[in-house]
């Protein structure tokens, strides 16, 4: 509830404005609340998802025009109008957007330019429709709305909503994926989030509520044409929200707020203003990366118990992965994988076995990883197949495995740092939200049961690695054995049948490795199947069902613990070191 | 008119592939894509004028003294808007840090020297505005001058073999006892004066204008984007080829629609090859 | 004799306050005036002008004791072209600033934006933008045009290629802006309606940085005059270079631009800038006896040595002047600054004789500018900020 005492404070400060301001502050508060309006949606696409979208001044201009086309030409009401606006925007947020599934981050950005300054151009040209350069007056509303202050309530209504869903989606497993896909794409994929489905529908969103936010700003300068679209005005959208602060709601509301006051309080600094913006930005990318969202940010200042140890807790593992009769195992058969002339898998046989712990070792370069990225969907094997009991792995598509039941960890954790640990392992049971993105922004039940339930499954999740009571600590402050802890609650999270494990135990310390060691052993009794690629031998030895050597690529030896102990080859390549 | 379309698109089209090699310069030594690529270019023009005609030095002095300028704000660049985000690369911090510094400098020009495009001295004096007029010839020069001095720089000096080898493997590198940080200090000075250079050579035909930097900076783009990015052979054909079909496209069907037809082209090879046209794939990532 | 009462204006509002400080000592209500301009920025070239002239009346009047003891006071805002900031800046002035008449902005994209607010608010405004939507004595009975508009330059220009060049075939260039668009299309329906052949016409990016082949197509066309519509000078000192490198002596006509100091130093050789022609005014020309018309000629005479002219157009300056003039003398005749007062005087003007030309208003008719007074002047002639009448105009 604390959260919420910044937003009762703006919405009272809004609503004391009209009686003690003149009409030149409705104006202004009107141009905050409709660049709010953008900014909330684009901050989704940026601040949350991380793709650099700078020329979202494109979808405003397009939303702007239609309102103001279908108000001027057709006569329709404007509030529709606004609406099909927001169409409009949609449909060109995801035209802008999708390139991003194919683009890097920098080709990204050019081509949001690219289509901003064509959008311009277009406008500029197709004088029968837009006007040109005389342009065409926006959308006149009718009492009580006409008003300056009646106009403003009006656009801070919208504000108001606006932030509402986008808090609301930014807190709910759409959010998170969205985060996720930002700071830890490939951990993402092995949890089912579907990066394409995912920002489609963000883009749309997006798009949606920039598009509104034109036919409003339409209304706001009484008259648009294309000058009043400039790349400065895209510039202080995208500055507005790295000033607030990446993944957070009300810091670039706080940063909008003040991009918009700032030229009105500076006149003298109006010519300097996008010099000064743009100090501003580099200013904030070098020294306060998290932005005023970070400066605000209370809860975690507080400095955290230095020695913390992780006592997991196995025996609540079969309570959280509680499977039933699933009984299929992992199969590879002839698999070989090749990069460039190296073999790193060359023809490889294995099978995992459900409900049991499977290891898998073998020198540097052997291909264990290779063989755990290869279940996992990441690499496509040039010969072979993989399957789950009858049904085939498909090869390349890591983001499919999470359905069928496999999750995995990484070598190197990949967690999101600026996410809560809470969040991070909520990550973990994505595919098991059944709301869909617009039931979340409008906190429907479905949403609601959906995040009671995953809370609640997380927070078991964690009980059982031992790491509660940092739930609600940000994940970049824990130590990297912590991470490791993390990781595989974020996999138990999403109740698997089957865990990969990448190196689990390196960088732990001797207890650490004993307490992971019976927290597998109770994972693989609860049912689910666990492959662990370890170099830790002794580990290896005490927990596994079935242990595979590999060397080159290939099976050296197969068999219990103990068979391998006393396998010629493997003693005197492997073990005997 | 075919060779003034020619001599116009070849000449632009040289200027934009020297700021593709600019962006290749900035990337192969750093991993990162800088916003201020353009930048240097407008600064080129702003440079030379601000030299030759304002402090009146001689061509030659004034050529130097802009082309060192421009070398230095590239230093500036790689020190406050490259290191100090290159620790977290995979956030892709440098787009904004160099977007950054980018509009500083766009601003700064703007308000400092003029909003208004300033002539830029005649250089030598040869051809009358025709096709075979310097303000033509002088880019495309320019540009094949620096691709074969890079090449030589490339293949046959000690430092040139060292930039190829951060460029290939930056760890490696620096294992072999490479400093790293000295070379790419270096190389953002030799993409600061490539940049200066595309602007300096295409002085006559852009003028000293702050708005060409960001005009640069997206048409300088799209031959990375086409010829594959670090691929400076690449830069100079995608280079050359987008001169040639603007110019045409302006002449045959107006500016807007001509921009127009520049994106549209940019989008579809971009999404149908991510890469360029001969380009490298992408690295594992797993 | 009307004109000289222009320059007598400072006296006469003096001789008005006089009383009036007795009257009301000096702690009178200052007559605020919003004035909205682009000071800084790509398009800051006229306000640097305007800003000239409106300081420089305020000051005279200012001096002699005011406006029925009334100070002026000027309240500016930098809107840098930029209509969204123009539209905080119009409603600072009318809500915060509480200021009586509003003079600016100058850019059409922000005038357009700003009009219908300064109507909301009944704001009297003198509008200083030429495009023709922005004057409806119905829509917006409170705006008042202060320039010609665009119909009249393109009729100025039009008349020239008539009457003067015998030009029967024209080639129609623009730039690719918000301005430039429209220009090209109401130049192109005019002269078409006037009976013109257009040979070709062209709408081209100002950024181009060759525009050779758009002038060789003009050329095979058979055109023999180049309009042109462009505010930037890169371009318009393109077309000169081109037209000089082809060695093709056919004349260029169009905006005023054609006729910036910048072009000066962009043309390859100072003969390329000849045989062009922009649209400039007659009060703000030297006349075939190289003289300016006396009022301005004084009035050049009584600033000089307070701020320069040959780095600004005379016209912008005479402008600025002018627009004070109107507000002052509104409140000074009807002593009054409320806004109905200021309209309603304005709306009685007939043949004001401003330093920048001639203003008629009536209640239903607020394009104010005499048509005779925009000629055309020939571009590379600037000094003092004035221009020579082009040839052939007595």
């Amino acid at each position: 509830m604390r959260g919420l005492l910044p937003y009762a404070v703006i919405l009272a400060a809004v609503l004391v404005l009209p009686f003690v301001a003149n009409d030149y502050w409705a104006v202004i508060g009107a141009r905050a609340a409709v660049y709010w309006v953008l900014v909330a949606g684009l901050n989704l696409v940026v601040g949350y998802g991380g793709q650099l979208a700078i020329g979202w001044v494109a979808l405003l201009t397009l939303g702007s025009y239609t309102a103001a086309i279908l108000v001027a030409r057709f006569d329709l009401s404007p509030f529709l109008a606004y609406g099909a606006g927001g169409v409009v925007g949609a449909l060109a947020g995801v035209v802008v957007g999708l390139p991003a599934l194919r683009l890097r981050t920098f080709y990204f950005a050019m081509t949001t330019l690219g289509f901003a300054t064509i959008v311009t151009q277009v406008a500029l040209s197709w004088q029968s429709v837009t006007g040109g350069g005389i342009g065409l007056p926006g959308p006149s509303l009718e009492a009580p709305f006409d008003s300056p202050w009646g106009f403003y309530l009006l656009t801070m209504g919208f504000a108001a909503v606006v932030t509402w869903m986008t808090a609301n989606v930014a807190s709910s497993r759409w959010g998170r994926s969205l985060v996720a896909i930002r700071d830890a794409e490939v951990a993402a994929e092995a949890t089912g989030i579907s990066k394409a489905r995912l920002l489609t529908i963000v883009f749309l969103f997006a798009g949606f509520t920039a598009g509104v936010a034109g036919g409003l700003f339409g209304t706001l300068q009484s008259y648009i044409t294309p000058d009043a679209f400039t790349f400065d005005l895209s510039v202080t959208f995208f500055i507005a929200i790295l000033i607030g602060g990446r993944g957070s709601i009300l810091g670039p509301l706080l940063g909008n707020v003040l991009l918009t006051l700032l030229p009105e309080f500076a006149a003298p600094l109006v010519a300097w203003s996008t010099f000064l913006y743009a100090t501003l930005l580099l200013a904030i990318v070098l020294l306060m990366p998290g932005g005023i969202a970070a400066v605000l940010d209370f809860r975690n200042r507080k400095p955290l118990e230095s020695h913390r140890s992780i006592v997991p807790r196995p025996d609540r593992v079969a309570a959280l992965v509680d499977h039933g009769p699933v009984r299929d195992d992992i199969i590879l058969r002839n698999v070989v994988l090749a990069f460039g002339g190296v073999r790193a898998i060359d023809g490889l046989d294995i099978t995992i076995k459900a409900g049991a712990v499977h290891g898998l070792i073998g020198p540097n370069g052997s291909g264990k990883t290779t063989t755990l990225n290869v279940i996992s969907g990441y690499y496509e094997p040039q010969e072979g197949e993989a399957f789950l009991g009858t049904r085939v792995l498909p090869h390349g598509k890591p983001q499919a495995r999470s359905a069928m039941g496999i999750a995995r960890t990484f070598q190197t954790p990949r967690v999101i740092g600026e996410a809560s640990v809470l969040q991070n392992v909520m990550i973990g049971a994505t595919i098991d939200g059944r709301a869909s993105f617009m039931e979340s922004a409008l906190t429907l039940p479905r949403h609601r049961s959906d995040e009671k339930r995953l809370t609640a499954r997380a927070m078991d999740a964690l009980a059982v690695v031992g790491l509660e009571s940092l739930a609600p600590v940000r994940a970049d402050r824990l130590q990297h054995s912590e991470l490791r802890f993390v990781e595989i609650a974020r996999a138990l999270c999403g109740r698997p049948a089957f865990l990969l494990l990448d190196e689990p135990a390196a960088g732990l310390s001797t207890d650490e490795i004993t307490r992971l060691g019976s927290l597998i052993k109770a994972v693989a009794a609860a049912g689910t199947g666990v492959l662990l690629v370890e170099h830790h031998a002794d580990l290896i030895f005490d927990i596994c069902d079935q242990v595979t050597v590999l060397n080159l690529g290939k099976e050296l030896a197969a068999g219990t613990p103990a068979e391998i102990r006393s396998h010629k080859e493997v003693v005197s390549a492997y073990l005997g070191a | 008119m075919l060779a003034a379309i020619l001599a116009a698109g070849l000449a632009v089209g040289a200027v934009y592939a020297l700021i593709g090699v600019t962006y290749n310069i900035m990337f192969s030594a750093s991993r990162v894509m800088s916003f201020t690529s353009g930048q240097m270019g407008m600064l080129g023009g702003v440079l030379g004028t601000l030299c030759i005609s304002r402090l009146g030095l001689p061509i030659i002095p004034g050529f130097v003294l802009a082309m060192a300028g421009c070398a230095a704000i590239g230093v500036v660049t790689e020190v406050i808007a490259v290191r100090p985000v290159l620790k977290a690369l995979d956030q892709h911090l440098y787009v904004l840090s160099t977007l950054g510094f980018a509009l500083m400098i766009q601003t700064f020009t703007a308000i400092e020297f003029s909003t208004e495009p300033q002539p830029f001295p005649r250089l030598i004096g040869i051809g009358e505005g025709g096709p075979w007029d310097e303000k033509f010839w002088l880019p495309v020069v320019a540009c094949f001058a620096t691709i074969g001095g890079l090449e030589l720089l490339y293949r046959r000096t000690l430092v040139g073999r060292a930039f190829l080898a951060i460029a290939e493997d930056n760890f490696a590198a620096r294992a072999l006892g490479l400093p790293e940080r000295n070379l790419r200090m270096a190389s953002f000075a030799l993409a600061g004066a490539v940049g200066g250079l595309a602007g300096f050579a295409g002085g006559e035909l852009l003028m000293a204008f702050f708005a060409n930097g960001a005009m640069l900076n997206f048409f300088g783009f799209v031959p990375v984007a086409l010829g594959g990015l670090g691929n400076n052979k690449g830069a100079v054909i995608g280079g050359l080829a987008l001169g040639v079909f603007q110019q045409a496209a302006n002449f045959l069907m107006g500016g807007v629609v001509a921009s127009v037809a520049v994106f549209a082209v940019f989008i579809v090879v971009l999404l149908v090859a991510p890469q360029g046209l001969f380009g490298a794939p992408a690295a594992r990532r797993v | 004799m009307t004109i000289s009462r222009r320059t007598l204006l400072g006296s006469t509002t003096a001789a008005l306050a006089m009383p009036a400080i007795a009257r009301h000592g000096l702690a009178a209500e200052p007559i605020r005036i919003g004035w909205l301009a682009t000071f800084t920025g790509p398009l800051s070239a006229p306000t640097i002008g305007f800003d000239r002239g409106v300081q420089y009346a305020t000051a005279l009047i200012n001096g002699a004791g005011g406006v029925n003891g009334r100070m002026i006071e000027i309240v500016s805002r930098d809107t840098q072209g930029d209509p969204t900031k123009a539209v905080n800046a119009t409603q600072d002035v009318i809500s915060r600033q509480k200021v009586h008449a509003i003079f600016g902005p100058a850019n059409s994209g922000e005038l357009l934006a700003t009009t219908p607010i300064m109507a909301k608010a009944k704001m009297p405004s003198l509008v200083p933008g030429v495009v023709n939507s922005l004057i409806d004595p119905v829509k917006f009975p409170n705006a008042f045009r202060v320039t010609p508009s665009n119909q009249q330059w393109d009729g100025a220009v039009r008349r020239y290629c008539k009457d003067i060049l015998k030009a029967k075939k024209i080639a129609i260039t623009a730039d690719a802006t918000g301005y430039g668009t429209s220009a090209h299309d109401d130049s192109m329906a005019s002269f078409k309606a006037d009976g013109f052949d257009i040979v070709y016409d062209g709408v081209i990016d100002p950024a181009q940085p060759d525009v050779t082949p758009d002038l060789l197509r003009a050329r095979n066309a058979g055109a023999e005059v180049l309009v042109s519509w462009t505010v930037s000078s890169g371009m318009a000192a393109r077309m000169m270079n081109a037209r000089g490198a082809l060695n093709w002596d056919v004349p260029i006509a169009g905006h005023p631009a054609l006729g910036t100091g910048e072009i000066g130093k962009l043309v390859n050789k100072p003969e390329y800038w000849e045989k062009v022609y922009q649209v400039g005014y007659r009060n703000c020309s030297y006349g075939p006896d190289g003289k300016l018309p006396k009022a301005n000629a004084d009035f050049v005479a009584a600033v000089k040595g307070k701020f320069p002219l040959s780095d600004t157009s005379l016209w912008w300056v005479c402008s600025g002047v002018d627009a004070i003039n109107l507000i002052a003398e509104a409140v000074a005749k009807t002593g009054s600054s409320d806004s109905d007062k200021i309209i309603g005087h304005w709306n009685t003007l007939t043949m004001w004789p401003g330093l920048y030309g001639h203003y008629t208003f009536t209640p239903t008719q607020h394009n104010g500018f005499l048509d005779s007074d925009v000629v055309m002047s020939k571009a590379n002639s600037q000094k003092d900020g004035a221009f020579d009448l082009a040839p052939g105009y007595a």
